[in-house]
């Protein structure tokens, strides 16, 4: 447990409680619970794709192609369910399996083919995306299936699904990435790529599972954005694939890799949604949002960046800690 | 001497990372024309004095009194000013940038409208170079040089400055004989020239050669402060370890008959040229070569990282062909890589996490890590090798220099590979430490396992060898008894051929 919620969480969690505090201060509606059970269905979609994109960034890559691949996949599944008349309970898992392949595509380019992810990704964001135009003349697909919303919309308990899938998926993520191999080889292959071939571990057969971990997730990503509304649309998930990075970012995931934690890409998912959420309710235009989560990226990543010099700074303030501290460590064992 | 005003006195200072006093009320005087040499076990705290003296970081309390004046040495530019070159023990070059550009780098000289002198650059570094007869372009691409040449790139910028006070942290690690003797030949120079010197090494044998006065820490703090101790190795060690030291080289006969390994003329196209050898089971094969001699460049084709051109590998009676090191680790080969900074560490992890990172297969159960294992084993091998303890809750980037490399031989101590090579393994390690290494080196041939090692240091590779394999450009060419080497020996038969042309070498 102790490795799990690490020191790593505490800035991450502190800075969603703060922005939550100053919301639910200028804001009336925002603790309704009504409001609330929102917020975790806004939530949801891109905090679930984040977990592949954070994987893909702990091994110094980088993710684009999510947006356009929710688009892609969405437009498969409208396909399936519409017109080829594939039942719900088949064409769900296909979805995921076809997800997954997509992942492992661009993971092999990336590995094998040894083309920076930056590239392949951004390849395939465009790619992508104009795949998904080629299914039904490039128009949206509507009305796909009534029982596609409820997988979106449902509760359990009166606490919406979605709650439910961000509390599987992230434990599932947090226990791959503290508790197995491939979560170490991960961490491994970000710190040090060239100390990982020498240890023997298979550097690109770690970069390529953390491709097909986030095509899956981008998977289950898409199949909530249709049935949230019920359709599939060449359009979806514009912009998705830079706010699961910047919610990776927000949480304190290094971009060059082998350091942060998942769970906190969790709370860097909430802090923006609360923003996006707070602006929402107080009726800001969408161009006032998109440069405060700018500033949120830059002020998140500014934080990391300046950690020790404001660590040094609170130690001015509030008096240095005395080198007594030297005589424990040593004795801690 | 000693009634001279001291160029720099430090008084009293100290500093304090996160949980450790590095350095406690330190106070060391340099005298102009004096090499000082500062010495301490892995941890003590010696880098931690030269960060401060280069301004890289300020001291929590102290003085810095330059010919009498308190001074604050803000930033390293600032120390730049009042004359003070550092060669830190963690490289400082950019691999990318050539020779030339890595020796004037924040310094270029320039023409008269601004723009950088290429043509001096190239001319300056070329003097420099030539000055501590170094034989590399001031063209080469400086990530492409061996670790040693590196190193003496670094130690040219140093040069290049024409500095009041030089500060060397460790300038040998990476360095073989021949180079270190150009070295102390270049420092004797300047010594002459009226330029305080102040010294790291843990070679104490070129200590005793160099170095004029002493100061000794121990836990941050100064034992034996400058002109108190007598320059003498046994004397330095106990006042270092704070106890007696017996014999240095704990070598025990443990080689058999059985052959392990057998090398039949070796080629890559990186520079071994042609490598026959036999290793048996529990034997010590050290390589013995000058620095460039390709010893390293045989140990990456031995595991699997620079293709085979030709020759073959016989691995306990089978041919064997490794195509990338993961073929090679399979097999039971083991690499501690020369330059642990880049290829071995990694700096995100604990001393855990390093330390098994080879071996995640057998410590885990369909894909889960067995955690409690994990940190059992950590614990047991940070009390064998004497590593410091912070290094179960701290990452490696907060280690010394010895401690980390410590951590990187631990990691093939845990995984269970039957061949290791280990490549310069006591580079930059303490005493108490190379004994340390040196009795695991014991206890693995007694296990059964063959060791591969190369070293720059003659005496520790004559005394934990069992045989010796000259290596010169490239070729392996015989292999004797250690007994029947002197240390003399080894310098002329390493050296011997150094006339034939270089060519060859990288045909
Ligand atoms: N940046 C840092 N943060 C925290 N602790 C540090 C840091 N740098 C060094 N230390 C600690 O300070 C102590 C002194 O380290 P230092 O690097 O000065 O040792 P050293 O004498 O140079 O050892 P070596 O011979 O191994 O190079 C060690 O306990 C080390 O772990
Ligand atoms: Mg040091």
């Amino acid at each position: 447990m102790k490795r799990i919620f690490d020191t790593q969480l505490i800035g991450p969690f502190a800075a969603m409680v703060i922005v939550a505090l100053i919301v639910a201060l200028t804001t009336e509606r925002f603790l309704n619970p009504g409001n609330l059970s929102n917020l975790s269905l806004q939530v949801s979609i891109v905090a679930l794709i984040a977990i592949g994109s954070t994987m893909v960034i702990f091994t110094a890559g980088i993710d684009l192609s999510s947006g356009s691949m929710v688009a892609l996949l969405t437009m498969i599944l409208a396909q399936m369910l519409k017109f080829m008349g594939i039942p719900l309970m088949l064409a769900l898992p296909m979805i995921l399996i076809v997800g997954g392949l997509l992942g492992l595509f661009i993971g092999l380019i990336t590995a094998y083919g040894r083309i920076p992810s930056f590239i392949t990704t951004l390849a395939a964001l465009i790619a992508f995306r104009g795949l998904a135009l080629t299914f039904n003349n490039g128009s949206p697909i509507f009305s796909l299936d009534p029982a596609l919303e409820p997988i979106f919309y449902g509760k359990l308990a009166g606490i919406p699904l979605p709650f439910f899938y961000l509390v599987f998926f992230y434990g599932l993520a947090a226990f791959v990435m503290n508790f197995t191999k491939l979560g170490r080889e991960i961490y491994a292959v970000g710190g040090n790529p060239a100390a990982a071939v020498l240890t023997g571990i298979n550097v690109r057969k770690v970069q390529t599972t953390t491709f097909v971990i986030a095509g899956f997730m981008t998977a289950v990503g898409a199949i909530l954005m249709s049935a949230r509304l019920n359709s599939g649309s060449p359009n979806y998930g514009q912009t998705l694939e830079l706010q699961a990075i910047a919610a990776a970012v927000v949480g304190g995931a290094s971009l060059a890799g082998g350091r942060g934690n998942i769970l906190a890409t969790l709370m860097g998912a909430m802090t923006i949604v609360i923003v996006q959420n707070g602006l929402n309710l107080n009726a800001a235009p969408s161009s006032v949002q998109n440069i405060v989560l700018g500033l949120i990226i830059l002020l998140a990543v500014g934080i990391d960046m300046w950690r020790a010099e404001i660590s040094a700074l609170m130690g001015r303030i509030f008096g240095r800690s005395s080198s007594g501290s030297a005589q424990k460590v040593k004795k801690g064992v | 001497m000693t009634t001279a005003t001291p160029l720099w006195e430090f008084v009293d200072i100290s500093k304090a990372y996160p949980g450790v006093l590095a350095n406690d009320k330190v106070r060391i005087k340099l005298l102009p024309g004096s090499i000082h040499g500062l010495l301490g076990e892995n941890g003590c705290g010696k880098s931690t004095m030269i960060k401060t003296l280069s301004g890289v970081q300020q001291p929590d309390s102290g003085q810095i009194l330059h010919n009498g004046q308190p001074v604050t040495i803000s930033d390293p530019q600032v120390a730049r000013d009042h004359g003070i070159a550092t060669v830190f023990q963690e490289f400082s070059i950019v691999p990318t940038l050539s020779v030339g550009e890595n020796i004037f780098l924040g310094n270029m000289p320039r023409s008269r409208f601004g723009v950088i002198d290429w043509a001096k650059v190239h001319s300056e570094a070329a003097r420099v170079l030539a000055e501590m007869d170094v034989d590399v372009s001031p063209d080469a691409i400086t990530g492409t040089l061996s670790v040693g040449e590196q190193q003496l790139v670094e130690i040219a910028k140093a040069v290049a400055m024409d500095a009041r006070m030089i500060i060397l942290d460790e300038p040998t690690a990476a360095l073989g004989e021949d180079e270190i003797e150009r070295l102390h030949q270049l420092l004797r120079n300047m010594r002459g020239r009226g330029t305080s010197i102040l010294y790291v090494s843990h070679r104490l044998d070129e200590v005793e050669r160099i170095v004029d006065e002493v100061t000794i820490l121990r836990g941050g703090k100064v034992v034996r402060a400058s002109g108190e101790t007598e320059i003498n190795v046994s004397e330095i060690v106990s006042a270092m370890v704070g106890e007696d030291i017996g014999e240095h080289y704990p070598k025990e006969q443990n080689a058999t008959a059985e052959v392990v390994m057998e090398a039949h003329g070796l080629a890559t196209a990186s520079g071994v040229t042609d490598a026959s050898f036999a290793l048996h089971r529990g034997e010590v094969l050290g390589l013995g070569g000058v620095l460039g001699s390709g010893r390293t460049e045989i140990a990456r084709a031995l595991f699997g990282t620079d293709e085979l051109s030709a020759g073959q590998l016989i691995l306990n009676g089978k041919p064997v062909r490794f195509r990338r090191e993961m073929d090679a680790i399979r097999a039971g080969l083991a690499l501690v890589p020369e330059n642990r900074k880049y290829d071995g560490l990694f700096f995100n992890f604990r001393a855990s996490g390093n330390i098994t990172a080879a071996s995640l297969g057998g410590l885990s159960r369909l894909g889960v890590l067995n955690l409690k294992a994990e940190e059992q084993a950590t614990h047991d091998l940070i009390r064998d090798l004497e590593i410091s303890t912070q290094a179960e809750e701290k990452t490696v980037n907060f280690l010394s220099g010895g401690n980390q490399q410590k951590i990187v031989i631990a990691r093939w101590l845990f995984s269970d590979s039957d061949i290791l090579i280990l490549d310069e393994p006591t580079q930059g390690i303490d005493i108490g430490a190379k004994i340390a290494v040196y009795k695991l080196i014991n206890k693995l041939t007694r296990a059964g396992k063959s060791i591969i090692l190369i070293s720059s240091d003659h005496d520790e590779l004559l005394a934990m060898s069992d045989r010796i394999a000259i290596v010169q450009h490239g070729a392996i060419t015989r292999t004797v008894e250690a007994s029947d080497l002197t240390h003399d020996d080894l310098v002329r038969a390493s050296a011997d051929t150094t006339e034939t042309n270089l060519e060859e070498v990288f045909a």
